[in-house]
């Protein structure tokens, strides 16, 4: 039916996506400045005679492949990339799929944290400033979000850290471990939470803000509509009227809006990480970044491109569910 | 036709609905719309009482305040229910809700009154579970439901549908159903017709009346359209600018019109017998703001007739005889040439 034929359709459009970003990011990597080979070697250079030294630098050369052409570079890179095998870090000196699990599941947790946060908090505050429009908790609300929605994320990271690290010392402030705990089990997993406190705190203040904002807006649309004058009218309760009736039509938006938010809290946690010292995905490109350490930028950028298209799709996915009017065809 | 034998069913007595404009300074003084200007009347068990006039006389907002879904500025809405007299202002929410099981509105738009997100069986079923006439998931509520889609003329395979997937006449039978499905006692129909074309307004029309004899129905019925409203109407009011100028039973108000703003209300309806034509009256300027209405009588601006009494009295709302009221300092006498 058509439902199955447009996910196969989008499938195709994702690879096609795919394979276009894959060549772009991979052509932009190259022309970069800056020699990966020398910066895996680093510092023997000066220790090594430079005949020794450049047979070495060939030696290294070859077996990162890299003095193929560039073309055939690509399609070993991306041959690999498709069958799992993610290369090996210049910087690490490991395979990329080997370094990159740890960072990736404390990125993972800690977005599943904030995002759970914000979701409990900015779903029902956004429909209770909805519901008493211009009054002044709403208005008090108002005021709060944007603040927390416009003031940048290491501001408030800093302001946290200020409050309780410092003035009231109950949070760590930095890693996701006690430094030489070697406690197991419940012990560690509450550690790790009682580390992940302030980053997840801060990270939810903008998102609190943001998304707060939209349910509001989209449920104030919802509500000015005559059907919700027809929910009154039939003589249904008040909560079920905004419950049922009108959030549930306020949710296409808020699909769509929490969708890019979703993905960009991938990306957007480089900065927290790196105020924490979290050992997560985003601190771990930006210090690929610096050493030149292109397999592993890739791969990363790869796994988010991944996640964008995937996004979208799954977006679609949720409009149907939430809107019966949308189907899924062409 | 006498009124005086039927019981009352909604009493209303000088009932005010102000909306707060929105202001423009700081400290400006706070200004209303007044859609509502006072309203006395008495609406009878078992009859459809037509209400006409232009558009943003405050019709609807008439119909809707009856109903208690916006909160009434100033006055009284009497529901007689079993020998009880039942203030609706007055009315706690949770007692209210409970009573719109008896007061249902059908609304004007058939497109934007449904939601989109409901199946038809889910918008009729809905008001059924939350008023308790049946329990949630009750098999005969389902037959019940096809019962009263048949009566309303919808077909029983559209149960599992959404509104987007039916015609404007065909929504219009839903929001019919919706309502009726409560088996109210008092409907009001808020142009329930005028957003459908004029075949299918005739077949809502009789469906209407049909089920009124049926279920023993009292409607306000609320138009523009003064054919339809001569069509349905045992009664007739006429508003203008908030207020109810004139109501009388319906052969008495075509026959023997009291007010200017009725004669020129009915000199406007088309007729197609070319003996029949009369003078048509055309009322000059626009109707003035409802925020800063006129002095006096509200219509004198636009009243061929006006004297200088009308720019300075409100005009009382009396009785003439034969249930028919006006407002007027000079009704017109004598039937129409």
């Amino acid at each position: 039916m058509g439902k199955g034929r447009y996910l196969i359709k989008r499938f195709v459009y994702i690879v096609f996506v795919f394979f276009i970003i894959s060549i772009l990011m991979f052509a932009i990597y190259k022309a970069m400045p800056g020699d990966p080979v020398v910066m895996m070697l680093g510092d023997i250079q000066s220790s090594m005679k430079p005949d020794a030294y450049q047979a070495l630098y060939e030696q290294t050369k070859e077996m990162l492949g890299l003095n193929q052409n560039v073309v055939v570079q690509y399609f070993v890179w991306i041959g690999n990339m498709l069958t799992g095998d993610f290369g090996f870090s210049t910087q690490y000196k490991r395979e990329v799929i080997q370094i990159i699990g740890a960072p990736m599941t404390n990125t993972i947790m800690l977005n599943l944290f904030a995002m759970v946060v914000v979701f409990l908090i900015s779903i029902p505050l956004g429909i209770a400033t909805a519901v008493r429009k211009n009054g002044v908790f709403d208005k008090a609300v108002q005021v709060l979000t944007i603040v927390g929605y416009s003031i940048p994320a290491f501001i408030i990271a800093l302001l946290a850290i200020f409050a309780f690290a410092v003035k009231i010392p109950i949070f760590p402030i930095s890693g996701l471990k006690t430094a030489g705990s070697n406690a197991a089990g419940l012990q560690e997993a509450l550690d790790m939470l009682w580390h992940m406190t302030l980053p997840v705190l801060v990270m939810s203040v903008s998102g609190i803000g943001g998304i707060t904002r939209y349910v509001r807006a989209a449920m104030i649309d919802v509500l000015r509509m005559d059907y919700i004058k027809t929910a009154r009218a039939k003589g249904l309760r008040e909560k079920t009227v905004i419950y049922i009736h009108a959030f549930r039509n306020a949710l296409i938006p808020i699909v769509t809006i929490t969708t890019w938010w979703i993905i960009g809290l991938f990306g957007g946690s480089i900065v927290i990480e790196s105020v924490f010292l979290i050992p997560g995905l985003g601190k771990m490109l930006i210090d690929s970044l610096m050493q030149r350490d292109f397999s592993v930028v890739l791969t990363m950028q790869m796994f988010y491109v991944v996640l964008s298209l995937c996004g979208n799709v799954l977006m679609d996915i949720a409009y149907t569910v939430v809107d019966p009017r949308v189907r899924l065809e062409n | 036709m006498s009124n005086e034998n039927r019981n009352v069913l909604l009493e209303v007595r000088d009932l005010k609905q102000y909306f707060p404009v929105k202001k423009t300074k700081l400290r400006e003084e706070q200004r209303y719309v007044r859609a509502n200007d006072g309203i006395t009347l008495d609406i009878y068990e078992g009859e459809t009482l037509g209400l006409v006039g232009e558009s943003g006389c405050g019709k609807s907002t008439f119909g809707r305040t009856l109903l208690q879904l916006y909160p009434q500025t100033h006055g009284e809405v009497i529901y007689h229910k079993d020998g009880r007299e039942i203030d609706l202002k007055s009315l706690p929410k949770e007692e209210m809700r409970v009573l719109r099981k008896d007061l249902q509105l059908i609304f004007q738009d058939p497109y934007s009154s449904l939601n989109p997100r409901m199946t038809v069986g889910q918008i009729i079923g809905e008001g059924l579970t939350s008023h308790g006439i049946y329990k949630r998931g009750d098999p005969a509520m389902r037959d019940y439901i096809f019962e009263v889609m048949e009566n309303c003329g919808l077909a029983t395979y559209m149960f599992g549908r959404y509104p987007h997937q039916f015609s404007g006449g065909q929504r219009q039978r839903i929001g019919i159903a919706r309502s009726l499905a409560l088996r109210p006692r008092f409907v009001v129909c808020d142009e329930a017709v005028s957003a459908l074309d004029v075949s299918i307004q005739s077949q809502i029309l009789n469906l209407l009346s049909d089920l009124k004899e049926k279920q023993k129905l009292t409607y306000l019925f609320i138009t523009h359209d003064l054919s339809v409203v001569k069509y349905i109407s045992d009664r007739i009011g006429v508003m203008y600018l908030g207020n109810m100028v004139e109501l009388a039973p319906t052969e008495e108000l075509f026959e023997n019109t009291k007010h200017p703003y009725t004669e020129a209300l009915l000199s406007a309806i088309p007729v197609v017998d070319e003996e029949d034509k009369r003078e048509r009256i055309l009322l000059e300027g626009d109707i003035p703001s409802p925020v800063n209405p006129p002095k006096g009588c509200k219509f004198h601006t636009r009243c061929r007739y006006c004297q200088k009494k009308c720019t300075e009295e409100v005009p009382e709302w009396i009785n003439i005889g034969n249930n028919h009221y006006v407002a007027c300092h000079f009704p017109l006498n004598g039937e129409k040439g």
